[in-house]
């Protein structure tokens, strides 16, 4: 093989990968949260009320994090295109940790007995602030899973 | 004395009535939409708050901008770290009034256009915005609906480094309230 077909296929390969690449990063999708370690293990009540206390610090803790919430569930809500949200805390209180569940985890949702005590995995997407009084304030994550292996 | 239950009475049923005024989500969904040069975009939100007074019509929406979810993780990282930027601002927020409130039978069932107007906050980026969408009441459920444009340009969001998003954003709001009992 001649130097010039030797650097001619090196490019040619080169080509290939960064394509390859290109291509499994371009259509690349987000993690299923199963397999990711949370940055923190919580109580649903001791993280409302880490909010509650002062938001814009816990915002800073939490914003963009993989938090594990431990909690009794409160309500299972379905909406109309079938996406589950479980919303878990004291059931005395209008404030909730929300789980928007993650699709390909929603059979586990579907299965959960209500009134009882759940762990569910998921990205903390932000915070709520009650300014109405009645509608308490929440802590949002989507993309749940349950975590079974903490149950 | 019975000036005195009387008033308790009236205050005891005006709060319930109070209570009864008002509808709220916190699961609503919000969706929007892009033309682009190689691939449209498209991104939904199940995570957004809403409540409506139906006295008034003042109507909210808080929606954590993280909540945001595309199909394709890499676009997902793009729109929170170069475009909306969303651990520095991470929520937007509608705050506004059904100014044709008077035009909407709460009591009945039907799908009523509604007149919307508010400020719309983005990005950290506040401006008054007007659009149509619709009321649907089905027994004891409403549904808010809309569907308007937001300019990037208008919210301060930068359209530098990919050239082939859309300067226009189309947004779909759809949210089924429940009435808030306290």
């Amino acid at each position: 093989m001649s130097s010039k077909t030797l650097l001619l296929t090196l490019m040619v390969l080169a080509a290939i990968t960064a394509g390859v690449f290109t291509c499994k990063e371009f259509n690349r999708k987000n993690r299923d949260l199963a397999n990711v370690k949370p940055a923190y293990v919580v109580n649903a009540t001791e993280l409302i009320n880490e909010f509650a206390a002062d938001d814009s610090i816990a915002n800073k803790k939490y914003l963009g994090k993989v938090v594990t919430v431990k909690g009794q569930i409160k309500k299972i809500n379905q909406d109309e295109d079938g996406y589950y949200t479980l919303m878990l805390g004291d059931t005395a209180g209008m404030s909730s940790v929300l789980c928007a569940m993650d699709t390909t985890h929603f059979k586990n949702a579907a299965n959960l007995p209500p009134i009882s005590s759940v762990t569910v995995k998921g990205y903390f997407i932000g915070f709520d602030k009650d300014e109405t009084g009645l509608l308490g304030s929440d802590v949002k994550l989507n993309r749940c899973v349950i975590d079974n292996r903490a149950q | 004395m019975t000036g005195i239950k009387f008033l308790i009475a009236v205050t005891l049923l005006s709060t319930t009535l109070h209570a009864q005024d008002k509808f709220f989500t916190k699961s609503g969904k919000i969706s929007f939409y892009s033309k682009a040069i190689i691939e449209n975009i498209e991104a939904h939100n199940r995570s957004v708050t809403c409540v409506l007074d139906k006295n008034t019509g003042n109507i909210q929406f808080s929606v954590p901008i993280k909540g945001f979810e595309f199909e394709k993780a890499l676009m997902q990282e793009h729109f929170n770290e170069n475009y909306l930027e969303s651990d520095k601002y991470p929520r937007a927020e509608f705050k506004g009034q059904i100014t044709n409130n008077g035009e909407i039978d709460y009591t009945r069932d039907g799908t009523y256009v509604s007149k919307v107007k508010g400020k719309l906050t983005i990005h950290g980026q506040t401006n008054d915005v007007e659009t149509d969408g619709k009321v649907i009441r089905e027994g004891n459920k409403i549904t808010v609906s809309a569907e308007f444009n937001v300019r990037l340009p208008d919210y301060k969001i930068k359209n530098e480094k990919l050239q082939n998003i859309s300067n226009t954003i189309k947004v779909m709001v759809n949210c089924p309230l429940d009435p808030l009992k306290t």
